[in-house]
């Protein structure tokens, strides 16, 4: 703490952020918590319901459980692409000696362009009728017995729809690892290298702990932003075919949208809160544990 | 070199579909070059739509959330990580809750709540909430920054008698001018394309950002003119990306450093 | 803290609570259609989901301009989003705040229809009765538009008529005739299939026209009826006429009628795949004409290009002239800001609206005017505008206005699910008649 700070400095300080968050976050969220208990549908009285949302929600609802699960696996194809590629990239990048501002850039095109046309681009891609580039590909690396319809596929569809969004954004994590890569120290490395350290132990011994706290920061920005996607599989297949890319964002907005169901939509997302809260625990209960 | 194939691929694509002509979209390869370019769907796609000022809007936007976000963020992180009070730990709990909520569930208690006190249809209505959203994020990544600005420095700017206020800003803000580079650059990306805020709060012609304007190419019953979207695209990315090259270098180190300590 | 927060909560509550419900009754008589007293012109709004450079906003736009030259101030705000699905999204948000505009688009889905029921919305037939204006509609025209209980509160701005597009020389390569009865169409994709060709083209990515297959087979065997019972669970998909359309669709799908991967691809995709030779056929409305009947048409095709209306069935208690005729999204006129100006306005517009519209070369909602032919047209426009002349009394609703929203959201996607072969047409039948049981009550009480 500051020696000579005030009540009033606090106050100067911190009453604006905390009003404008208070009323533009906090407030309609805490509304729409309070309707999670409320059956509406937006015109007609409110009908208050107690906790039947959230038994419905939790033993009567197969879609809720589906998309909770496809969030899940989305969540985890959108980790490993984002920060598992950030972190090959940023490292190939560290080894790289010319133009690593051009790729640095380059990198961070995708996340630049609107969704509906990355969404256009994808569907173009996974097509099989007219063949789009995926299966074209396959087809010439002789792995035709591959070749499908991506996006219609029960199976595929949830990986598919969840590679553009890690592709996506994989820049942005990638030049964040980057920074800190850059930052570890190289006499720490060269003493390892003189102590006959292997390529892997230099990674996992000297430069990972080094660069923990930012893996944190970039895992949790990750996670959650992962575990809200919604506007990538919204428009390539609304959730579809069937459930099989329902995500718990995705059949939240049409319950309040479509169904008009505002109460139960809100029950959902209270899930969501509490899903990410608890995935956020998670993250840093493990960090913690394996920096212990 | 495959993995920026990759990553260029994209914008490559979409451009070069913006060159093609309609019937060439319509019956050729989508993969392959275009048998004939041509630039007609640029001026349908100024034609159809009022892009100028789609462009204006989006960056009038952008810039008032990204003052709000940058100025309210190292504000709010000043507070709680520098100066420090009682609550802290819980108003920055509070602010935590932020950064996970779905923003969709807010969308009919807020417009409930900006057409109580006649905010819609204004650009508040859209900075407001953008700015909220992103506060969070924002304040982490600044108070995570302000944990490494060593304490022996504070301390002897208040033993030479600086206030709180003289320490903000002679301090403090000069040295995370990166960390604002960082916030900035993350957020006018979100902020840019953001649809669902400015569908739900902007009723008129005038205020339509980019992401709404692109609507002006979807025809009866969901039909697209996509040539022209994508010409469209590939025009209001354009500032985006002129901002991202003139500044690249200062973005990118500014990304580099801030996020690195925070 | 803990007391602070409920305390905040409960406000929280209340404010919503008021804010959402206070001023609701509105006071006005949603059958009040001639106010009375002075017109004051002022800006009003219109928020609509119409194409932004289409006909409808175009025309509007001149005739608002036109009223504004003899009503200096009158102004008409045009709030367009295409996008159907954020849409709903805005109405829906807008309705919810009772900020509803003096005009605004809906169908006739069960949330107009609670909207019309809280007397939001006046009555549009004694509307048009009072502008004498009524009987210039298309009787099909605007029972499209009417709610179950024959009530009508929305007004028509087109006329759209739902062919089966096919390629001759397509048909004749796999050597299949123009089938005679909706069950003919399984094996002629076998068929085609056989010959190498994509049977039907489809946009699946919109759900709608895969949804109007499903709508097909019911009402040749039952009438229109038979949506109406299913929607509120007096009808089953296990009865007859809905085993029969389970059946069929499941048929399709095994016939491979659909192109590969449908369920992706978008309107645009399907379109191109019938106008570039690729697919046989392609079921879409009149608002395509322009595309599919003049000389923007692929030179390639454009002679081996016709249309056919919905075959009928044996035993089929609908006619070959009753088929698929939707008038469009409608405008409903808010009751709450209902006053002179509103309602001179509209005499205004509605009475010129026709004859601009068909000028157009699209057909008007009403039976007084003649659509002008373009000039580049080919043969087949005339032939397609023809066809509205000699329409049958009842016309087959397209099932999602019809069904409650979550059922209808729910058969989207089971669809997809029969017609790949991913469930089993017994899966099918359950899943549906339960999700009809589950929510049908809270929307048709």
């Amino acid at each position: 703490m500051l020696p000579n700070r005030s009540r009033t400095s606090v106050l100067v300080f911190l009453l604006p952020p905390l009003l404008l968050y208070c009323a533009a976050v906090l407030f309609p969220i805490l509304q729409s918590l309070v309707l999670s208990f409320f059956s509406w549908n937006g015109i007609s009285d409110m009908e208050f319901v107690g906790l039947a949302n959230y038994v419905r929600m939790l033993t009567a609802d197969d879609i809720f459980w589906r998309s909770f699960f496809n969030a899940l696996i989305y969540l985890a194809i959108c980790l490993v692409l984002q920060l598992g590629g950030a972190l090959v990239v940023a490292s190939l990048l560290t080894s790289l000696s010319r133009g690593r501002e051009l790729i640095k850039t380059l990198y961070l095109l995708p996340a630049v362009i609107s969704t509906v046309a990355i969404a256009f681009l994808f569907v173009r891609i996974y097509s099989i009728d007219p063949v789009g580039l995926l299966n074209q590909l396959l087809h010439w690396v002789g792995l035709g017995s591959l070749e499908r319809a991506w996006l219609s596929d029960v199976n595929t569809v949830l990986a598919a729809v969840s590679a553009p969004e890690g592709w996506r954004f994989t820049g942005l994590y990638m030049l964040i690892i980057y920074a800190a890569l850059i930052a570890v120290p190289k006499e720490l490395e060269e003493a390892a290298v003189l102590d006959g350290a292997s390529k892997w132990t230099l990674f996992t011994k000297i430069r990972f702990p080094y660069i923990r706290p930012v893996w944190i920061t970039t895992t949790i920005m990750a996670t959650t932003y992962g575990l809200r996607g919604f506007d990538i599989p919204y428009l390539m297949t609304n959730g579809g075919p069937g459930q099989s890319s329902e995500l718990l964002t995705t059949y939240m907005y049409k319950t309040a949208f479509t169904s008009t169901d505002f109460g139960y939509a809100s029950t959902i997302s209270v899930f969501i809160v509490i899903e990410c809260l608890i995935a956020v625990g998670l993250i840093l209960f493990m960090l913690k544990r394996k920096a212990d | 070199m495959l993995i920026v194939i990759v990553q260029v691929y994209p914008l490559a694509w979409l451009f070069v579909t913006s060159l093609r002509t309609e019937q060439d979209f319509a019956t050729g390869d989508p993969f392959a070059l275009p048998s004939s370019l041509t630039w007609e769907n640029y001026a349908r796609a100024f034609e159809t739509g009022d892009l100028g000022r789609n462009i204006l809007n989006s960056f009038i936007v952008t810039m008032g959330a990204n003052v709000l976000i940058v100025l309210f963020g190292m504000m709010a992180a000043y507070a709680i990580q520098v100066l420090g009070f009682r609550f802290s730990r819980f108003v920055r709990g509070l602010f935590l809750i932020g950064i996970i909520v779905p923003v969709q569930i807010a969308l009919v208690p807020l417009f409930i709540d900006y057409s109580a006190v006649n905010l819609l249809d204004t650009y508040q209505s859209m900075i407001i909430p953008l700015a909220g959203f992103a506060l969070p994020m924002s304040i982490y990544l600044f108070s995570s920054f302000f944990e490494y600005i060593p304490r022996e420095t504070y301390e002897a700017a208040s033993l030479d008698g600086a206030g709180p206020y003289r320490i903000f800003g002679l301090i403090t803000l000069p040295l995370s001018l990166n960390t604002v580079v960082t916030v900035v650059l993350v957020n006018s990306i979100f902020i840019w394309n953001d649809f669902i805020f400015a569908n739900t709060f902007v009723l008129s012609e005038d205020l339509k950002t980019i992401p709404l304007g692109l609507q002006n190419y979807i025809g009866a019953m969901g039909k697209v003119d996509w040539t022209a979207t994508f010409a469209a695209v590939c025009v209001t990315i354009t500032p985006l990306l002129l901002v991202f090259l003139v500044l690249n270098k200062a973005m990118i180190q500014g990304l580099e450093s801030g996020a690195n300590k925070g | 803290m803990k007391k602070l927060l409920r305390a905040a909560a409960i406000a929280a509550a209340a404010a919503l609570a008021l804010t959402a419900c206070g001023g609701g009754g509105a006071a006005t008589d949603p059958s009040n259609v001639s106010p009375t007293g002075e017109i004051k012109p002022r800006e009003i709004s219109w928020l609509l989901s119409r194409p932004a450079d289409g006909a409808v906003i175009n025309i509007m736009k001149k005739l608002a301009d036109d009223y504004a030259k003899e009503h200096p101030g009158f102004a008409l705000n045009l709030i367009t989003t295409p996008d159907r699905p954020s849409y709903i999204q805005k109405l829906e948000t807008l309705a919810a705040a009772n900020k509803l505009p003096e005009l605004f688009d809906t169908d006739a889905t069960p949330f107009a229809q609670q909207l019309a029921k809280q007397g939001k919305m006046v009555e549009a037939d004694k509307l048009l009765k009072s502008l004498d204006l009524y009987d210039d509609y298309r009787p099909g025209a605007l029972d499209y538009q009417r709610f179950d209980d024959g009530s009508l509160y929305m007004i028509p701005f087109q006329f759209e008529l739902e062919f089966i597009w096919y390629n001759k020389a397509l048909l004749q390569k796999a050597g299949v005739a123009v089938p005679q009865s909706l069950d003919d169409i399984p094996a002629m994709c076998t068929a085609l299939r056989n010959a190498g060709i994509t049977p039907i083209a489809i946009d699946g990515q919109d759900q709608w026209p895969l949804e109007r297959y499903v709508a097909y087979q019911p009402f040749r065997a039952a009438g229109p009826d038979f949506v109406q019972k299913l929607k509120k669970g007096e009808a089953a998909f296990s009865d007859p006429a809905g085993q029969k359309t389970v059946q069929w669709m499941a048929e399709l799908g095994k016939a491979k009628c659909f192109q590969e991967g449908f369920s992706a691809q978008g309107y645009s995709d399907a379109q191109n795949q019938f106008t570039s030779g690729q697919a046989a056929m392609y079921n879409i409305g009149t608002w395509e004409l322009p595309s599919l009947a003049t000389d923007k048409l692929n030179p390639d095709v454009r002679d081996d290009i016709d249309f056919f209306t919905l075959p009928t069935t044996s035993g089929s208690v609908t006619a070959a002239n009753e088929f698929v005729s939707p008038s469009g999204i409608g405008m409903a006129v808010n009751s709450k800001t209902y006053d002179p100006l509103v309602s001179d306005f509209l005499k205004f517009a509605l009475q010129k609206y026709p004859a601009e519209y068909a000028a157009t070369g699209a057909l008007s909602p009403t039976t007084t005017v003649e659509t002008t032919v373009p000039a580049n047209a080919t043969p087949l426009y005339k032939k397609a505008l023809e066809t509205a002349n000699t329409l049958g009394e009842k016309q087959a609703m397209p099932w999602d206005t019809q069904l409650d929203p979550t059922t209808n959201g729910r058969l989207q996607q089971e669809l997809v699910l029969l017609v790949q072969g991913n469930i089993t047409p017994e899966q099918f039948t359950k899943t549906m008649d339960d999700a009809i049981k589950q929510n049908a009550p809270k929307f048709f009480k």
